[in-house]
């Protein structure tokens, strides 16, 4: 496999706010990307820096080996999926599926019937077979979707980019969904780079996720790894399973706002020094309860828990006021019933903590 | 891992970006409005100034520059009597459009709650604008004259004996017919204006026992400042560049800057005329500039 | 307070500015059926007839009353008005289309363009006049007039464009071009089809205000009279109740080409309504 987008410190402001600040990543070919950050981390611009509606400060794009960065959109080859969809109002389902075909300035179907042939295809790979002639002012959020999917995928673009495809959907659909533009990607063999706030979609959705932070690549590995090898602090953040302490490192010790946290897993270099347990990593003992010689142990008051399908998320109040969220699965155990306002020992492994230093 | 750091040194084929090709669209877009507007509207103006200095003799003008028009001009009572009348027939046609439409202005846009009926209500204030304007001018001389509607109905209701004739032929006629003819351009900004208020604010007013008409001084009368600012630079401008409602109505009593320009290029009295388009173009230019002084529009809208 | 009593006072008031305003309009057409050729231009109605009606279109015996001019006039002045729509229309969509991007200047090119419909027809008037003479042009409605009324109704067409274009959702657009469509092409297949019903109400501004403009025409049209000059004309001479047949008339015309708008948009709105009401059932 080899890259068929590469980013070289691309970057981008807006009347003198930076937006882009020097991004480089590389996208491989045939693979799902999806593309993470917080709002305002200048993914929407990434994406539509790649796809030319703006033009970056500096930096290159170079896709399928082509610098492209100047190039006008309609020359790039690279689909793009709004958030709202974008449909042209104006025209039936078939014939926004049709349009790029028969319009576009490179190689444009003019038989009429290769048209309507490709459309049927494409209709029928994402499931709106029977809705050819409905006007898409008439059909539903997630119909609109499979509309937008094909009418960009019809054009055999060689990647396509989503800006938060599933943004406009009820969570239901949402779900369904993911899995459809998983399997319809599969089977077109394009690369997808999906964007998306949500780091759930990312983590399940993509091959490969990037992080964005602050206009930069903050992060850009497999689902795995990211989930249990965050980067950085920040990083865990987006996450959001990850408790995590400010401080310093002194000798063996993490010095935090709620005591000192022996050490024991791997320590990563990030530039800013901080410690995070996973929300799942850790246990809640009786405050009588001892710690074994590898565990960390602290203090905390139970505040509430909160059921999410098969987990439930407990939560507590430490003693600098701040939250900290445990989550058990319920296959482990039944779920306990916590006194509220009681204290708790909550307790985790040395090495199951990330140590940025 | 499906993920590499790049390396900056990738050999690559390297295709000439063509970059920051859209602001030239920009300029090519707007080219043919833009000279379209400097050589006939722009390039006109600038040659009104020009000739205004130019030597005016019998029955035509020579490019010989001389203050001579302008010194005929402040030195002519008739000139500055229509000056004086221009200015005059301003200020009480902006105060009247504004006695006039402030209150269907008010109706209309504060205690019409519904929509539809509002609505209806400023069609049928526009629909007038559908006939000829000089229709509308001719209009008032069935309305006013001595055998007219008005004095017809006055006369069957016994107010008055004999029928009025001032009401035309005269500068009242001219007052009369522009304030039909133009408040509307009061009312609808002033409607629009109106309208942007929050009901609750006056309900609360209310309910704290404030009058109608401290509610009006202290919060409608402010609030509906923009629109009226905007209704007065309508009604200026069209008042000022006025001469079809006077010459219609006043029986050649009320003389107009925009008069005094007719007659002067009847006559050819090209440099003269153009005097008179300057003075009037200044007039306009100073009454715009005071208008937006009172209210920063940009900020208001 | 008393908020009923000073509504129904301000009803009432608005009800007689009404009257204010029609009132005229409604005097005019009554007269407009004064019989001919005796009777004139005021009450009493004499009889009523249609006289000054068939007289517009020269079906009476001749009489001391001249027809007024208007045959050539109306061709003269719906010409012109269909020139400066399409003129007019055109400039307005291209400049509002350049002004969807920021550039430098736009303050200025914006107070340019807005400028013709502030500035009086009698000075713009009277400017080209002394161009044309000075340049040795001769004066034609299809000429200098023409241009003028594209400099007032340009800004017209370009400010309600400009509203549409605010209200345009741009994505549609960019999907257009990511899908590998020219921008022209682009423009041509989805910008247009969807701004249309604000180029139609430009169109119909453009038309109406230059069908009715006069104090431009004035001075810049030389000998060929277009309707509302012919109409100018009558005002230094006594007034026929003809002139009130002829204002009932274009009134009607004028709702006439309303009433075509308002189907026109009628159909577009409710093409989008019925889909409206079908996506929530």
């Amino acid at each position: 496999m080899s890259a068929v987008l590469q980013l070289k410190n691309v970057h981008k402001a807006f009347a003198g706010v930076p937006a882009l600040a020097g991004v480089d990543a590389a996208l491989m070919d045939n693979s799902y990307v999806s593309l993470l950050g917080p709002s305002g981390s200048g993914k929407t611009t990434l994406l539509r820096v790649i796809a030319g509606f703006e033009q970056p400060d500096g930096g290159e794009i170079l896709f399928a080996g082509r610098r492209i960065d100047g190039v006008p959109p309609h020359e790039r080859g690279i689909g793009f999926v709004f958030q709202n969809f974008a449909l042209f109002p104006h025209l039936s389902v078939a014939q926004n599926i049709a349009f790029g075909l028969e319009n576009r300035a490179v190689a444009p179907v003019t038989d009429a019937k290769a048209v309507t042939a490709r459309v049927r295809d494409m209709i029928g790979l994402v499931g709106l077979t029977g809705l050819e002639d409905r006007a898409v002012t008439q059909i539903s959020g997630g119909q609109k979707q499979r509309v937008a999917l094909a009418r960009t995928l019809v054009t055999e673009p060689s990647m396509v980019l989503l800006d938060e495809p599933l943004g406009a959907l009820d969570a239901n659909l949402r779900t369904r969904m993911r899995g459809e533009l998983r399997t319809i990607r599969e089977r077109c063999g394009v690369t997808f780079l999906h964007v998306t706030g949500s780091e759930t979609e990312a983590l399940a959705m993509g091959d490969t996720v990037l992080v964005l932070d602050r206009g930069r690549i903050a992060q850009a590995t497999d689902a795995g790894t990211l989930y249990s090898r965050p980067a950085s602090a920040d990083v865990a953040r987006f996450l959001n399973c990850y408790n995590i302490f400010s401080g310093a490192v002194s000798g063996n010790v993490f010095e935090s706002p709620v005591g000192r946290l022996a050490l024991g897993g791997v320590r990563q270099a990030s530039g800013r020094p901080a410690y995070a347990i996973r929300y799942d990593r850790v246990a809640i003992r009786p405050r009588d309860a001892a710690a074994a010689g590898d565990e960390v142990r602290i203090e905390a008051s139970f505040v509430a828990s909160e059921y999410s399908g098969a987990a439930i998320n407990s939560f507590f109040t430490l003693d600098d006021g701040r939250v900290f969220e445990v989550e058990t699965h319920l296959s482990h155990a039944a779920p306990e019933a916590f006194e509220e306002k009681a204290r708790y020992a909550l307790v985790w492994k040395r090495e199951d903590a990330l140590v940025f230093v | 891992m499906t993920m590499a750091a790049t390396s900056h040194d990738t050999p690559v084929e390297t295709a000439a970006p063509s970059t920051r090709r859209q602001p030239d669209r920009t300029y090519w877009l707007l080219a043919p409005g833009v000279l379209w507007m400097l050589l006939f509207l722009v390039a006109p103006i600038l040659m009104m100034v020009y000739v205004s200095f130019w030597t005016q003799t019998t029955f035509k003008i020579e490019p010989t520059l001389t203050l001579k028009s302008w010194i005929t001009f402040f030195s002519s009572d008739t000139y500055l009597g229509a000056l004086w009348t221009t200015v005059r027939i301003w200020l009480i046609v902006l105060v009247s459009t504004l006695l006039v439409g402030y209150p269907a202005a008010l109706f209309v846009g504060l205690f019409v709650k519904n929509k539809t009926l509002s609505t209806a209500l400023l069609v049928l204030c526009v629909i007038p604008f559908w006939t000829s304007f000089l229709i509308r001018v001719l209009a008032w001389r069935p309305m006013l004259g001595k055998e007219g509607a008005i004095n017809m109905i006055l006369m069957k209701l016994g107010i008055v004996t004999q029928p009025i004739e001032v009401l035309l032929f005269s500068e009242l006629s001219v007052i009369i017919g522009m304030t039909q003819i133009y408040c509307v351009f009061m009312v609808g900004p002033i409607a629009f204006m109106l309208g942007r208020i929050d009901p609750s604010v006056i309900e609360a007013a209310q309910d704290l026992g404030a009058s109608f008409w401290r509610i009006f001084r202290t919060i409608i009368l402010p609030l509906s400042m923009p629109g009226v600012v905007v209704g007065a630079i309508f009604v200026s401008v069209m008042v000022l560049g006025e001469f079809a409602t006077s010459a219609a109505l006043s029986g050649r009593k009320v003389n107009l800057l925009g008069n005094i320009i007719v007659t002067q290029v009847g006559s050819l009295k090209w440099a003269f005329a153009a005097v008179a388009g300057v003075v009037l173009t200044i007039l306009m230019g100073a009454v715009v500039a005071a208008l937006l002084r009172v209210v920063d529009l940009r900020k208001e809208l | 307070m008393n908020a009923s009593g000073i509504k129904l006072g301000l009803g009432l008031y608005t009800t007689l500015f009404i009257v204010f305003l029609y009132g005229p309009l409604v005097v005019l057409a009554i007269l407009s059926f004064q019989t001919g050729p005796e009777g004139g231009p005021q009450f009493p109605i004499i009889e009523w007839s249609t006289y000054w009606y068939k007289h517009l279109f020269g079906l009476t015996p001749p009489s001391r009353i001249a027809p007024l001019p208007i045959e050539q006039a109306l061709v003269r002045s719906l010409a012109l008005a269909v020139m400066t729509m399409i003129v007019s229309t055109v400039l307005g969509v291209t400049a509002a289309q350049a002004f969807r991007k920021k550039f430098r200047g736009s303050g200025v090119v914006f107070y340019l363009i807005v400028l013709g419909m502030m500035v009086p027809g009698v000075l713009v008037g009277l400017g080209m006049a002394l161009v044309a003479n000075t340049l040795g042009v001769d004066r034609h409605w299809w000429g200098t007039a023409f241009v003028l009324h594209v400099v007032y109704t340009f800004p017209f067409a370009f400010l309600v464009m400009l509203a549409i274009f605010n209200r345009f959702d741009p994505s549609v657009e960019e999907a257009a071009w990511s899908l590998g469509v020219t921008p022209a092409r682009t423009f041509r297949k989805i910008t247009f089809p969807l701004i249309f019903p604000g180029v139609l109400s430009a169109m119909l501004f453009a038309f109406t205000l230059s069908y009715d403009e006069f104090s431009r025409t004035l001075f810049a049209s030389g000998r060929d009279l277009t309707l509302p000059l012919a109409i100018y004309g009558t005002f230094s001479v006594e007034v026929h109740p003809n002139v009130f047949a002829f204002g009932v008339l274009t009134t009607l015309f004028s709702f006439a080409l309303l009433g075509t708008y308002a189907v026109l948009m009628g159909l577009s709105v409710r093409r989008a309504k019925r889909m409206a009401i079908q996506e929530e059932a």
